[in-house]
């Protein structure tokens, strides 16, 4: 094998760890929006046990830091259950795991910043419980969701470096792969920060033209 | 329309209705009946349950007590049976409630379609005639937001007749606005009484319940104090509580 130093040599390995980071947690963020959802809506629902299942799963997923949820789901499940996770699916549920208590408090605030006039509004308009939602609650919730939802994904995409400790070959992986390779930790580290900085603060500015989109003038 | 015994049944009746909020006694013991065509007219110091009687007309309020029937159907909060009772009963807001993120016909046309389940160009078709009727037929498109206090309660009221309803509850419909557009809200509720509508209004717009109001019922404390037409009630109530409720709002 012929050793080659100069560091932008490896841009495709640079490029197919970042997309692989943006993958795995386009994915974490959309499981576990859906889950989060699911989550919220047990939080506000009338039903005692649900709400505290809820409760008890989002305080737990949030306050665990993210190097423990993917030791958990990578050596601790194989050996718990015996199943074989591969770094990918460990790495998906864990990131999954913490997005979706995350969302589920964006959610919350969404469904909660919808005032009780409209709920009045639409059932006395003679509105299933389902069709308040679709029609009145969700759309509008939806709109204040969008923002700190783009926050949930800086937060998971920062939270996937962590999965390099289990072999998965993400952004920060690649960097410490090429690192090996050519020795040069400084360049290496600053493109890979570079990388991650240039997708965060987009995403961030995404959240803000989100914000001024839908703003709903009341 | 008259107060006698009408020919027609009633198309609401509350007996002895009795709500609680926790243990504290709200409504006591209402009765009250509305015949088809019938405007009436409820008033009352603040506080004393006139709003948590129009959600127990439609099923909102759980009751301790009591029975209400609109068209002969007995009306209980949480059935299958209510959501059925609701689609014929419009209901009116002091704050509006239009929703934010539908445009004004928007807001007109959605009960009408999901819960009526009728054609998008047959709800159209009626929801533009009703704008002409509030006269907002040129702020259809506009986003509630972008209108008047004034104008968003009239888009309410199009809101809830696109339902096509047999029974009009307003909750204190001109309370939130400015003066200025009161009169245009009032007026447009004439001409629905002038129509024949069934309407039960809370207000205190004394000139309206006087001019428009078939019947006055005034409430104190959870009760029916007295009622009768306009002209005795306002003019010349025999109750002391009625007399003193109005001696100090028309003093104003
Ligand atoms: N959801 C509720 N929970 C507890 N008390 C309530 C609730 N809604 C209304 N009340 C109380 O019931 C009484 C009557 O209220 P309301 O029907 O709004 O009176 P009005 O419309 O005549 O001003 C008030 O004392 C109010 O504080
Ligand atoms: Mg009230």
């Amino acid at each position: 094998m012929q050793f080659d130093d100069n560091v932008a040599h490896y841009w495709r390995f640079f490029l197919s760890g970042t997309m692989t980071t943006l993958w795995i947690s386009w994915l974490a963020l959309m499981l576990g929006g859906a889950i989060g959802a699911i989550i919220a809506h047990m939080r506000l629902s009338r039903v005692g046990w649900l709400r505290a299942v809820a409760i008890v799963y989002t305080e737990f997923f949030r306050s665990i830091p993210p190097l423990m949820l993917f030791f958990f789901c990578y050596y601790g499940i194989s050996y718990a259950l015996g199943l074989n996770l591969n770094p990918f699916t460990s790495a998906t549920l864990a990131l999954t795991l913490t997005a979706s208590s995350l969302m589920a408090e964006v959610v919350r605030a969404g469904i909660e910043s919808v005032g009780r006039g409209q709920w009045l509004a639409a059932i006395s308009a003679g509105m299933t419980p389902l069709q308040v939602f679709r029609y009145v609650i969700w759309p509008q919730a939806l709109r204040v969701c969008l923002p700190p939802a783009t926050g949930v994904y800086i937060s998971t995409l920062k939270d996937s470096s962590v999965a390099s400790v289990i072999g998965y070959i993400e952004l920060t992986r690649s960097g410490l792969l090429i690192r090996e390779t050519t020795g040069s930790s400084f360049d290496v580290f600053l493109i890979i920060a570079t990388i991650y900085f240039v997708i965060n603060y987009g995403l961030s500015l995404c959240g803000g033209a989100l914000e001024r989109r839908f703003r709903i003038v009341h | 329309m008259s107060t006698e015994p009408a020919a027609r049944p009633p198309i609401l009746r509350i007996e002895k209705l009795v709500k609680k909020f926790s243990e504290r006694l709200i409504l006591d013991q209402v009765d009250l009946a509305v015949q088809p065509g019938e405007v009436v007219v409820l008033l009352g110091p603040s506080g004393t349950g006139k709003s948590t009687l129009l959600r127990c007309i439609n099923g909102l309020e759980e009751i301790q007590g009591g029975q209400v029937f609109f068209e002969n159907r007995p009306v209980v909060a949480n059935t299958k049976n209510v959501i059925d009772v609701r689609k014929h009963i419009g209901m009116i807001f002091q704050s509006f409630n239009l929703y934010p993120h539908l445009t004004a016909l928007g807001n007109v046309m959605l009960a009408p379609m999901k819960v009526l389940k009728e054609s998008r160009a047959e709800v159209e078709a009626r929801a533009r005639e009703l704008f002409r009727k509030v006269r907002l037929e040129h702020r259809a498109d506009a986003y509630p937001g972008q209108l008047s206090g004034g104008e968003q309660q009239r888009v309410a009221i199009a809101r809830a007749l696109a339902m096509n309803p047999s029974l009009l509850l307003f909750d204190e419909p001109t309370s939130a606005l400015d003066p200025e557009t009161v009169g245009d809200v009032l007026d447009v509720m004439e001409d629905l009484a002038r129509e024949g509508r069934t309407m039960i209004v809370v207000t205190h717009e004394i000139g309206f319940a006087r001019h428009v109001g078939d019947r006055i019922v005034f409430m104190d404390e959870g009760r029916i104090v007295e009622q009768g037409p306009p002209e005795v009630i306002i003019d010349a109530p025999v109750e002391e509580r009625t007399r003193k409720f109005f001696g100090s709002i028309l003093r104003e």
